[in-house]
């Protein structure tokens, strides 16, 4: 729609703009205007020759900058407190040569006139300074009195008011710097202001100002301070009413960067009929007097708006908000032609307006990037826009926006080109480099999130088509370890993550792995036993692995077996570059999350091995048999019948030749590779780390301790037997323990392991598998009621039987497998 | 040993040139006083080095330093205990103290450690710790006794000036200052426990002190009597506390309160305009306290008793209450000047309406005052500046109003919460009875002016306004109880003024239908229940119209109470009836 580009001329350099004020463009006296360029100086810089006037070296990083009225005096606000600097020493003396360059003048403490902690923003309301600080727990107010005698002296404390803090962590951004604007009614001029209102200083439509403020208000002829805080809240002091407070007008939800109002009627008469707010990511709200008598006596109507953000820093005319993203320069046209002038404008159309706040303002750039304050527009009598911006290279520039009519965008002649300057055109082609670079920045790092984005979807089809009994091309391995750390032995499984995908997993992706235990009881709560633990890792290329460690149980503890679910996440929040604690909390959450394989250890993974018992106890010679007896007999007569633990065992019998061809054994003792099988094969992904296995020659025997240190003994044994009429060679697998929770788990795991076993070898040979899946259901069963009955108690009466009843059906249905 | 002695004297001399120097600084004291510290405690130097810190807490206190001068002080005492091989094992400052003003009886430091002692009893003051000043006072007795020593020790050392550390302040005008400070506190304090301390107030404002101080002595003194319920003795005493100290304002506020309870009301006014312009004289809230003194007494007045005791409104709220009070006690022409000058402070661009935020405002809304200025101009006969303060108000709350308020239960509404209704100052009702206020007013105008279309329109204003507000119950609460009484004075007022109006202009149906319903609305409605009796005397229906005037012949329109609103009362600014007609016209009645 605006075709004809605007020019930029730049004035002044003033360097690279510091960090610690904040960056300022204010009119003066007359053609001067201060500038800020967030240090301490303070530029004097007169338009009409464009020469820089003085410099003021303030003692602290400069905040604010205040002319009053008489346009005597100039306030400037620094984090310490405001200074006051009469503006006649600014004007160069006559014997002062206009060519050897601006009058430089070090501001002292003795120039200090208000004492006040962290000032964020400054306003001159008639003789009244205000300040508007932030302390500890509170925003506050305070009005001083202007000194007209002398201006060294420290200004009269009037009144403080304050605000509290809506919440330490919303104002974290404690730089951003606060709206001050002084309102008043538009039928009151006041007396001794000067014929143009100052900047900040805005005479409001009557109705307007009653229904926003109150009849108390209205009736005093009150100037009202309305307060943008970084907060988003727009809060409001009338000035003259005895025991007034500061209240909220509107929240806006983020920080208030502008604040203006704006003549939107002919009717208005100079008076602006509409309040404008600005927040930093663009929110606008619209504030007018609705019709009369609505339910309240309110009456006023906030429209909210949207503008494409970040807002840097604003500034508006008569009717057009001019503002900066930083990249750019846009205007934004509130009351254009063609969208309807507000006094025309229906309440319909403003219903749809709120509901679709995205389409109510839209913005038309001019095309100057690197803008970070704005001063009023001046407006020529041609009806040529001016506008003096600083850029964020310190540059003072003149932007001045073509004549805006119907005729003049249809038919832009080149002859507006002509007139144009050399130097307009170079320095609008800086800005369009500048503007250039910015852009370029922007799209580089967002085609590297596209990229990003595309190994993350690739990966995520790739495991997530594939059901679970597939092998995923990303997996995990275990092997569990005992180990002893401060006296505690703990089992410790090391979980390494394999990439056998032809893809990288870059920077961002996270291992998960829970560790849930499958025995914990449900109805207490199955969730509470489950642990989580993360692990992120920087970049896995193709054929590489990464190796976790991680804690499963300690020992006594005999909640075996436990699953380890293993998922790889990616936190959208990564491609952002922002950390997940900062992210908006429902977006915390949002990421890939991409199962992986499951783990399980059982009882035989946490089985600890020790050496065998003296041979002569399996060897069964006469004499161990004796002395087997007698210490048998000693114990018994010592502690009496209840005292000997029992012995519990449960078997498990398999086909030798099944065995063997499983196994894929010659021809021998099947007995001892299956024992060396059950306790070294990794099963359910997890693999043992054991020294060796030993066992001796014709019955191999294992000896160890379960998790919870009950002795296990397990024994295989070739029998030979007769099942159905037929002989038979089978091996028979018993667990042996003082503990029934030990016997029933190992007798479980061992099941477990050998229906693994046969199923991969059923591929070849039919197996009676549905025999194995019984025993198997069977078997954890038992297990379940044995949790039970220990989760019950010792001490009830019931657990004995149940504990006999469980032990009965092992020892009775020594299962055999053909 | 010579070289100790050069030092010495240099040291005195230092102290010297500080304490006769004219800018005094605790810096510099504080620096000598280090150097002095430096050195182990020795009896010869402890002179010179009791003195410096005796200046350097002198400099301490007038600089509000008071926990620095504190901790001086105390390692002073320590330091005086080390030289004399003392060591009572604590820290407590007065067992210090004590134990180390017994060790020093009888030597030339004695009179030096009282008068750190008394710098102590200051700190003390100045921190409001009134039970360690008590503990103190039986050594100050003591101190009272030692006061003949002193005067030799001082006559005898005057010979050799120069050798003698010069102190920044008389000790004796400190105890001076201390003693009657000490006074005026506990006095406040006691006072409101509910404790009669006449005697003491009374033996302190003998002592030679600054009048200011005398003065509060019997500003105390006199609140102690108005507690005792003996108003005129208070007075008196409020009155000696003028003559001692003019700028006393104070005083001036009390005896007004107690005219008041007096119900004297002209020297209530009389009492109210002198604090006026008391008030608005440059600096007369802070007692001049002579500037070449060092020590300010306000540093050890700090109670928070005698300042509540010590508050007096702000110049604002003082000349609003002069208004009222005029404009109640029949003085109109006063008050409408008192009330014009408080719109005009008001409105004023200068500091001075911005000033009144410091004070908590007790000052009534501004719609309010506008009406109440309105009703005094009423009453002044001044009916144009009534209708324009009435239009002021009309146009700034008109577009504001609701279309209807429901009151709620008021039980429903008391457990919603009563914060609420302070939140929210200026709600519907409140603002739709202050327009309704303003046609009422502007009707009264009219029918003075005797313009009675005018003043039938406004009246009717009044009423549309006033049936916009429902409610169920009309069990009064005590928050909406007044605007309930309002609500219904002024539908009667109104309907009143309208009914009046229609029996001017002979349409006495209406004038009979408005008046009866006013009589409904405030039965206690005088004036409309004496036109009820005139209409239907002029409908002929005499006998119920004497019924009517025998009824309300005994009780008077009633004078102006301050319990409501001006313009909510009746104003007798319409038409009166004639009491002498009207007996005449009963007599007639009489035989027939």
């Amino acid at each position: 729609m605006m075709e004809g580009r605007c020019a930029a001329e730049s004035w002044a350099e003033f360097g690279l703009l510091g960090k610690s004020g904040s960056s300022l463009v204010k009119c003066g006296t007359g053609t001067d205007v201060f500038i800020c360029t967030g240090g301490e100086e303070v530029y004097v810089f007169t338009a009409q020759e464009k020469t820089l006037r003085a410099v003021l070296q303030m003692p602290a990083a400069v905040r604010d900058v205040v002319v009053s009225h008489d346009e005597q005096l100039l306030f400037v606000a620094c984090w310490s407190g405001v200074y006051c600097v009469n503006v006649q020493l600014l004007v160069p003396s006559f014997s002062h040569d206009a060519g050897s360059g601006p009058t430089e003048l070090k501001i002292s403490t003795e120039c200090l006139v208000a004492v006040a902690d962290r000032v964020s923003s400054l306003l001159v309301v008639g003789s009244v300074l205000l300040t508007l600080c932030r302390t500890d727990a509170s925003w506050s107010l305070t009005l001083y009195q202007i000194q007209r005698t002398s201006q060294s002296d420290p200004c009269d404390l009037l009144a403080s008011f304050s605000l509290p803090l809506v919440s330490p962590k919303v104002q974290s951004d404690t730089e951003s710097r606060c709206v001050l604007v002084c309102v008043y009614p538009g039928d009151l001029m006041p007396a001794s202001s000067p014929p143009h209102p100052p900047r900040s200083h805005y005479p409001l439509q009557p109705l307007l100002f009653r229904r926003l403020f109150g009849a108390e208000a209205a009736l005093s002829k009150s100037p009202v301070v309305l307060c943008g805080l970084p907060d988003g809240r727009l809060s409001f002091l009338p000035l003259r009413i005895p025991g007034s407070r500061l209240r909220i007008l509107h929240s806006l939800e983020q920080s208030v960067v502008f604040v203006g109002a704006s003549a939107v009627m002919e009717t208005d008469a100079g008076c602006a009929g509409c309040l404008i707010a600005l927040g930093k990511q663009g929110r606008a709200v619209l504030i007018r007097a609705g019709r009369a008598g609505l339910e309240g006596g309110g009456g006023t109507r906030f429209t909210l708006g949207c503008v494409p953000g970040p807002v840097e820093c604003a500034c508006m005319d008569q009717s057009r908000v001019y503002y900066s993203t930083g990249s750019d320069l846009l205007m934004v046209d509130l009351w254009d032609g063609s969208s309807g002038t507000a006094g025309r404008q229906g309440d319909k159309e403003d219903e749809a307006s709120r509901s679709n706040p995205a389409a109510f303002l839209t913005p038309i750039s001019l095309n100057v990037s690197g803008v970070v304050a704005l001063h009023q527009p001046a407006r020529s009598s041609a009806g040529e826009v001016q506008l003096l911006s600083l850029s964020v290279r310190g540059r003072l520039q003149s932007i001045r926006l073509p004549v805006r009519t119907q005729e003049d965008s249809l038919s832009k002649g080149p002859s507006s080109q002509v007139g144009r300057s050399v130097g307009d055109i170079l320095s609008a082609i800086g800005d369009i480099c500048e503007r250039a670079s910015v852009l370029k920045t922007i799209i580089r790092s967002k085609n590297q999130i596209l990229k990003q984005l595309n190994q993350v979807v690739n990966i995520s089809f790739l495991l997530s088509n594939r059901s679970e009994s597939d092998l995923k091309p990303v997996r995990c391995r275990g092997s569990v370890r005992w180990s002893r750390l401060l006296q505690r032995d703990s089992l410790n499984l090391t979980c390494v993550l394999e990439n056998l995908s032809p893809f990288v997993l870059e920077r961002g992706w996270t291992l998960s792995v829970t560790v849930l235990p499958l025995s914990c009881p449900l109805e207490a709560g199955g969730e509470a036993s489950s642990v989580n633990y993360s692990f992120p890792f920087s970049g896995l290329g193709p054929g590489e692995s990464v190796e976790v460690s991680l804690p499963v149980a300690a020992a006594g503890d005999a909640s075996f077996p436990v699953t380890v679910t293993c998922s790889l996440l990616f936190s959208l929040w990564r491609f952002l570059g922002q950390e997940e604690a900062t992210a908006p909390l429902d977006l915390q959450s949002a990421c890939f999350s991409l199962p992986l394989n499951t783990l399980t250890v059982d009882w035989l993974h946490a089985l600890r091995l020790s050496d065998p018992p003296a041979p002569a106890r399996s060897s069964s010679s006469p004499a161990d048999l004796l002395q087997g007896f007698i210490s048998s007999r000693q114990l018994r007569c010592r502690g009496g019948q209840a005292s000997r633990p029992e012995e519990y065992s449960a078997r498990v019998r398999v086909s030798s030749e099944l065995l063997r061809d499983a196994l894929g054994l010659a021809p021998g003792s099947p007995r001892v590779s299956l024992l060396e099988w059950l306790l070294s094969e990794g099963c359910g992904g997890v693999k043992m780390e054991r020294k060796g296995i030993k066992t001796d020659g014709s019955s191999s025997v294992i000896c160890g301790s379960a998790p919870d240190n009950a002795t296990v003994k397990l024994t295989a044994e070739e029998v030979n037997v007769e099942e159905k009429t037929k002989p038979l060679v089978i091996v028979e697998v018993q667990v042996k323990s003082s503990s029934v929770a030990a016997v029933c788990g190992l007798h479980h795991a061992v099941l477990r392991r050998i229906q693994t076993l046969l199923q991969k070898a059923g591929s070849s040979r039919m197996v009676p598998t549905t025999d194995l899946r019984l025993a198997l259901q069977q078997a954890e069963e038992q297990r379940g009621q044995v949790w039970e009955a220990s989760s019950v108690g010792v001490s009830s009466g019931q657990t004995p039987p149940l504990l006999l009843r469980v032990y009965q059906q092992l020892r009775d249905g020594p299962l055999l497998i053909l | 040993m010579i070289q100790s002695t050069s030092l010495l004297e240099s040291w005195t001399q230092e102290n010297n040139q500080l304490a006769s120097g004219c800018k005094l600084s605790s810096h510099v004291f504080l620096l000598l006083c280090l150097s002095l510290s430096g050195i182990p405690p020795h009896l010869d130097r402890a002179q010179l080095e009791l003195s410096v810190v005796y200046n350097t807490c002198v400099c301490f206190t007038a600089q509000s330093q008071f926990d620095e001068a504190e901790l001086l002080l105390t390692q002073t005492a320590q330091r005086l205990l080390q030289i004399a091989g003392d060591d009572p094992g604590t820290s407590d400052p007065s067992v210090l103290w004590r134990t180390a003003l017994k060790s020093v009886t009888g030597t030339a430091l004695h009179r030096r450690v009282l008068s750190l002692l008394c710098l102590q009893w200051g700190v003390w003051l100045a921190k409001s710790r009134l039970t360690a000043v008590q503990d103190f006072q039986e050594v100050s007795l003591l101190e009272a006794q030692s006061g003949a020593v002193w005067n030799d020790c001082r006559a005898e050392t005057k010979e050799k000036i120069s050798n003698i550390p010069i102190l920044v302040l008389d000790p004796r005008r400190l105890v001076d200052l201390l003693k009657i400070c000490t006074a005026i506190v506990q006095g406040a304090e006691r006072l409101t426990e509910g404790w009669s301390v006449l005697s003491a107030l009374q033996a302190a404002s003998a002592s030679p002190a600054p009048r200011a101080l005398i003065a509060y002595t019997h500003l105390l003194s006199g609140s102690c009597l108005a507690h005792m319920n003996r108003p005129q003795m208070a007075l008196q005493c409020y009155r000696k506390a003028l003559e001692t100290d003019p700028r006393c304002v104070c005083a001036l506020y009390q005896s007004a309160l107690i005219y008041s309870r007096l119900e004297n009301s002209q020297a209530e006014i009389q009492a109210l305009r002198i604090l006026h312009s008391m008030l608005l004289l440059p600096s007369t809230t802070e007692p001049a306290m002579a500037a070449d003194r060092l020590l300010s007494p306000s540093l050890f007045l700090c109670s928070q008793s005698l300042s509540s005791l010590l508050s007096v409104p702000s110049a604002l709220s003082v000349l609003h209450s002069l208004a009222l009070k005029c404009v109640i006690h029949s003085r109109v022409s006063e008050g409408v000047e008192c009330y014009l000058d408080l719109l005009a402070a008001l409105q004023s661009e200068d500091q001075h309406g911005v000033r009144v935020h410091a004070a908590v405002s007790t000052l009534p809304k501004l719609p309010r005052l506008y009406l109440e200025a309105g009703a005094a101009l009423l009453m002044a006969r001044r009916p144009a500046d009534c209708m324009a303060l009435c239009d002021e108000v009309i146009g700034s709350t008109l577009d504001l109003l609701p279309e209807k308020v429901l009151l709620e239960d008021p039980v429903a509404r008391r457990v919603a919460g009563s914060g609420e209704v302070t939140e929210e100052a200026e709600n519907g009702l409140v603002r739709l009875l202050w327009t309704a206020a303003a046609y009422l007013l502007q009707g009264h105008c009219y029918s003075q002016l005797k313009d009675w279309k005018q003043a039938v329109t406004h009246y009717t204003r009044c009423i549309n306004l006033l049936v916009k507000v429902h409610y169920k119950d009309t069990d009064k609460d005590a928050e909406q109880g007044v605007d309930l009484c309002v609500l219904q004075r002024l539908k009667g007022l109104s309907l009143a003024g309208r009914g009046i109006s229609f029996a001017q202009i002979d349409r006495l149906r209406e004038a009979l239908r408005d008046l009866q319903l006013s009589r409904q609305a405030h039965p206690e409605g005088v004036s409309a229940r004496r036109w009820y009796g005139e209409v239907l005397w002029r409908l002929d229906r005499k006998q119920e119209a004497a019924a009517c005037w025998e009824q309300t012949w005994s009780n008077p329109i009633p004078s102006l109470s301050e319990a409501l609103p001006v313009y909510a009362q009746e104003l007798q600014s319409g038409p009166l009836l004639d009491s002498a007609e009207l007996r005449q016209k009963l007599q007639e009645l009489g035989p027939t």
